[in-house]
């Protein structure tokens, strides 16, 4: 049994994670590697691959000692580099096929290592703090292992992983999606937050709450907001545990080791790199060497008939009477957190305990849910009733005429026209605003380098051989792309579109003229 | 390489190829096998007389040994050797002394002075011209390598903003930019090692970045080009150079080097290359100011439409008498050019060979009769090329299939000056390089009256129109509407013309600065995948750019970043209009062979 998604299907793409601090000697090179993907590759395949890469990294500290390789880009690959922490690399390797849509920004794809490495790092804590405790490695790969394999498995379709291309220009990334509230709505809301803080007693508790896939409040930093929202977003609103529910086709309850090598997008992979990932301890069933969580393991939430989610995401079975709740490090605080969730109806709120606060963890988190249950649920009842009132649907971002994607850089905040209008654009739209986008990055990132601390103020307007204006505009941190299909030629027409767009929807932020 | 080529040619060749660098022994054999030569009774005009360039008064400026090189130049007896042997050769056209030039020049300083920002825009220039860029071709530059005591190991070397790397593909280093290529043999390996380690993977490397450094990869069969940059170039613009870097490569050698290769894998090249440097550098250098570098056209220089028309009807009459291509320059811009019937000349190599004639002195010092190869026209056989500098910036260039046309080409030339000089074309010459090129602050406000073609690219309209043009105004601001500079490219002629860099572009780094965001908005109009955009506006803190890509033309234009969008616009068309009111003046019409 194993992990390794259908060779054939996946070919397309490599991921690997490599330590530059291990495996010095000759002959123990094997060492360096913490994950690589697909596993069942030839260890001499996977060498080559991180001798390229770390030969790159050391070749370009030659003349770049500030920042080494970021991307590879050669005829038939894109390697992109993302060093996750100090001398630990994750490189991403995907393949230019011949066709079109194999086209993407490299900075969508490195906002992806990113997120598998914020994950991770929020439920398993750092790479290296793991690799200290167990110097062999094979803790971290054991942890390391599953997470992503985990991760990935939301990009198959099919038989094939796909990757966010430039089909996806106008979604943020490493972003956080917010619900636009109401006054009235954002007082009770606020009441709400408040109760929230008091369910843990002494020791106030952080909370999130989103409704729908949207987020709604936040006591958290923004860089934890922003991890905690993803995998809310992944595993726990009510879309994600129904969406959840229908792609697990082939669900074994009762023996959580087995299910997962009879999942039909799974294959089993070669033996000895079973070994050296310890694969064969992925569940957290008792007489494993490492315990493992895996917290993006799918469908591993339901909503308990109290309105609880609850996971046996530790391995224990549901039925169990013992149910423990999955932890998570913040970021800003390095603090240890209980994560405890509640769901009524589209709203969900996500509670963090300190783990320091409570002595025992079965009673003291459930004193904590008691409380907010008796405390909060009628001001629960209240918020998602106005917040459903209010709530103008998929398209309530929808702005008739306009495909745009709006950031807040300083806040993680993004806001994007809905998928499903995204779709209507033509493919070279699409593709000149990723181009567009592409040659954003790099201004932002040259800029970076130039003027540390300084933000970069650009407008951009293309006329497209299609016709489609692709704009972009950067102003204070923040950043505005859009597409204008079916527009007028002249540049007026698309600055007074922008013009517009930004005085009723970004309080002027880009109006400039 | 002697030992390689001296076994594949004929005996008395031999002394042609052996490294220039080897000091008398080859000389003295080079002078024996001269004696086949026919140049070599030319009169003393030729400083090829056995190191009598005295007669010559000066043999070169910069006083070296230049009597072996030019003698390579003139060296022309072994056509056929090209044809079979072609890497052979052009060891004759090696240019041993400029090796010794080069490093003459480097040791004095200047170019110290002139590295500080990697490479300045010189300005200077005798003319008393101010307009810097556009009439600062690299001959005013000092000329050859530089920091040869440079290597990896030295922080400086690490520090330079634009490294150029020519190597072979079994990581001999064949030229570098920076730093003496022997001791960069280790990162020679480096380089190659990268590429064939890609290669093994059954994919090829184009680029890498890291941080504001990009290193790009150009693989032309065995021979492997790397530049390593951190200057805000784009990829494709950096490719462009290397692929640049190599027509001038192949223009000195043919593309016939990769036989020696095929023979020798571990063949070493450096001398064949040898006393070139200077060409390089001043190809790598003319990427900074020179336009033609990314836009693949060239520019002409201001004339009236009857001085040019003049020029070409002789230069159509010489080339009706068996030359291929007969141009007349001036710097890097061209005076007319005809060539004969079919035969079209690609403005890539025009640069290429320009380039070429400006950054080798010798050719200043005397007529030249040198092997040449036009990599876009056939990259696989050498031309010859008769040059002659009529003065100080005017050159004509008459090329040729034939090595034996020595006598007919300045025979050709004789006939060419002096119908030039009687019709005054060359004294037209002159006042057009004092009167410079298009300036924004000329533009007219409203189109200029079609009848009357004014003098000088309509800048001296009717006396009481320019009394009321608000010319003042813009003194130190540009043009109207803040306009700051513009560049016109005519798509059906191949031609490009360039305004003339005017206050508040007035120091080389801005200069400098605009043509690379010049660069990023040529690249950024024209992706592969989607083709080209048709218009574009970027605003960033340092202008507002404007391009516009018809099926006629495409126009840049720079304004002042504050400049109103609307203006700007108008501005534009306004630019168009001037440059079609005077399009007999600034372009060469009606050049027949350019049939691309």
């Amino acid at each position: 049994m194993g992990l390794a998604f259908n060779g054939t299907g996946s070919e397309g793409m490599r991921l690997c994670i490599f330590d530059l601090r291990r495996g010095q000697n000759e002959g123990h090179e094997i060492d360096k590697i913490l994950f690589f993907f697909p596993a069942d590759l030839p260890f001499t395949t996977q060498l080559s691959v991180i001798g390229l890469s770390e030969g790159l990294i050391t070749f370009t500290r030659i003349f770049s000692p500030e920042a080494a390789c970021e991307v590879i880009e050669a005829e038939r690959h894109s390697h992109v580099f993302y060093e996750a922490e100090p001398d630990i690399w994750m490189i991403m390797i995907v393949e230019k096929s011949k066709e079109l849509e194999a086209v993407w920004r490299i900075d969508a794809l490195r906002e992806l290592l990113k997120e598998i490495h914020s994950l991770f790092m929020m439920f398993h804590g750092s790479i290296r703090v793991l690799l200290d405790k167990e110097p062999s490695g094979g803790l971290t790969r054991a942890h390391l292992y599953p997470f992503i394999m985990d991760y990935l498995r939301d990009f198959l379709v099919g038989k094939k992983l796909q990757l966010p291309s430039f089909r996806d220009c106008l979604k943020g990334r490493r972003t956080v999606q917010m619900l636009t509230v109401g006054r009235e709505a954002a007082i009770e809301v606020q009441t709400l937050v408040k109760i929230l803080e008091s369910c843990g007693g002494s020791t106030p508790c952080s909370s999130l709450i989103l409704f729908q896939d949207l987020l709604v409040s936040t006591t958290l930093s923004p860089e934890d907001t922003v991890n905690l929202f993803t995998y809310a977003v992944l595993r726990l609103t009510p879309h994600a545990l129904s969406s959840g529910a229908r792609s697990w086709t082939y669900l074994h309850k009762g023996n959580s080791s087995s299910n997962v090598a009879t999942e039909s997008t799974f294959a089993p992979s070669g033996s000895f790199s079973e070994q050296f990932y310890g694969s064969e301890d992925i569940s957290c069933a008792g007489d494993n060497r490492y315990r493992v969580t895996r917290p993006l393991q799918h469908d591993k939430w339901f909503r308990g008939k109290d309105g609880f989610l609850i996971t046996d995401i530790c391995g224990v079975d549901v039925g169990s009477s013992y149910i423990t709740s999955p932890t998570v490090w913040l970021q800003q605080t390095g603090e240890r957190m209980y994560l405890c969730a509640y769901q009524y109806k589209s709203l969900t709120l996500i509670l963090l305990i300190p783990l320091s606060s409570i002595v025992n963890e079965e009673q003291g988190v459930s004193i904590v849910k008691q409380q907010l249950r008796e405390n909060a649920s009628l001001k629960i009842l209240k918020v998602e009733e106005k917040l459903s009132k209010g709530w103008g649907g998929e398209n309530a971002y929808h702005v008739s005429g306009y495909r745009y994607l709006l950031v807040d850089g300083n806040r993680d905040i993004s806001r994007a026209s809905p998928p499903a209008k995204v779709t209507t654009l033509t493919k070279e739209s699409l593709l000149a605003l990723n181009r567009l986008r592409e040659e954003v990055d790099s201004e932002k990132s040259r800029a970076k380098w130039d003027n540390p601390g300084r933000n970069k103020d650009l407008e951009v307007c293309i006329r497209a051989k299609n016709n489609a204006w692709a704009v972009a505009r950067i102003t204070r941190g923040k950043e505005l792309y859009m597409v204008l299909e079916k527009a007028n030629e002249t540049l007026f027409y698309a600055s007074d579109a922008v013009e517009k767009f930004s005085n009723r929807y970004c309080s002027g932020a880009f109006s400039l003229d | 390489m002697s030992s390689d080529s001296s076994s594949s040619s004929s005996s008395g060749d031999d002394s042609a190829e052996i490294n220039p660098n080897s000091d008398s022994k080859p000389v003295d054999e080079r002078l024996d096998s001269s004696t086949l030569v026919e140049p070599v009774e030319l009169e003393p005009s030729n400083h090829r007389g056995n190191g009598d360039g005295v007669a010559n008064g000066s043999v070169n400026r910069e006083g070296l040994n230049s009597g072996d090189e030019d003698g390579d130049r003139i060296l022309v007896e072994n056509q056929e050797v090209f044809g079979e042997e072609g890497p052979s050769s052009p060891g004759s056209s090696g240019y041993a002394g400029e090796r010794g030039s080069s490093s003459a020049t480097s040791g004095s300083g200047i170019d110290d002075a002139s590295e500080i920002d990697d490479s300045e825009i010189q300005v200077v220039r005798n003319e008393g011209s101010l307009e810097g860029i556009s009439d600062s071709p690299a001959s005013t530059r000092v000329p050859g390598k530089r920091h040869v005591d440079e290597d990896d190991a030295s922080m400086s070397w690490r520090k330079r903003k634009k490294h150029f790397f020519i190597l072979s593909h079994s990581g001999k280093p064949i030229y570098s930019r920076y730093g003496d290529e022997h001791k960069l043999a280790g990162f020679s390996a480096t380089l190659q090692a990268i590429i064939s380690v890609v290669e093994n993977g059954g994919d090829r490397v184009k680029f890498v970045k890291a941080g504001k450094h990009q290193v790009v990869f150009l693989v032309k069969g065995p021979i492997y080009l790397v530049c390593i940059s951190c200057t805000e170039e784009p990829f494709e613009s950096l490719k462009g150079q290397l692929e640049l870097i190599y027509g001038q490569m192949i223009l000195i050698l043919t593309k016939s080097i990769n036989r020696c290769f095929e023979k020798n894998p571990k063949f070493d090249m450096t001398p064949l290359l040898g006393g070139t440097d200077v060409v390089f550098s001043s190809l790598i250098h003319s990427f900074n100011w020179n336009p033609a570098t990314f836009l693949h056209a060239y520019t002409c220089l201001p004339l009236a439409y009857a001085t040019r028309q003049a020029a070409g009807a002789i230069l159509q009459d010489v080339a009706d008498s068996g030359v291929l291509f007969a141009i007349l320059m001036c710097e890097h811009k061209v005076i007319s050019l005809v060539g004969a019937q079919k035969a079209s000349l690609h403005p890539d190599d025009m640069l290429l060979l320009s380039n070429f004639v400006m950054s080798t002195e010798s050719f200043r010092t005397s007529e030249s009769f040198s092997p040449i190869c036009l990599p876009r026209y056939n990259p696989m056989a050498f031309l010859y090329a008769y040059v002659h500098f009529l003065d100080v910036d005017t050159y004509l260039m008459l090329l040729t299939t034939s090595s034996d046309a020595f006598y007919h080409l300045k025979d050709c030339r004789i006939r060419i000056e002096t119908v030039l000089l009687k019709s005054s074309v060359l004294s037209e010459v002159q006042r057009s390089m004092i009167d410079g090129g298009m300036r924004v602050e000329d533009l007219p406000l409203d189109p200029l009256p079609r009848a009357g073609s004014s003098p000088h690219l309509g800048q001296q309209i009717l006396p009481t129109d320019s009394l009321e043009r608000p010319r003042e105004p813009f003194i130190g601001i540009g043009g109207p509407a803040g306009l700051w500079h513009f560049i016109y490219r005519s798509i059906y002629l191949d031609q490009y013309v360039s305004s003339e860099f005017s206050p508040p572009l007035n120091n080389p780094k801005q200069q400098k600065g605009l043509y690379r965001a010049y660069q990023r908005l040529y690249a950024s109009m024209r992706d592969k995948g989607i083709g080209p955009h048709k218009t574009q506006f970027r605003r960033d803190e340092n202008y507002v750019l404007l391009c516009w890509v018809t099926p006629d033309f495409e126009l840049y234009a720079a304004f002042d970043p504050l400049a109103d969008k609307a203006l700007a616009i108008k501005t534009c068309n306004r630019v168009c209009q001037w440059v079609k009111d005077v399009e007999n003046e600034i372009f060469l019409q009606g050049a027949s062979p350019f049939s691309w």
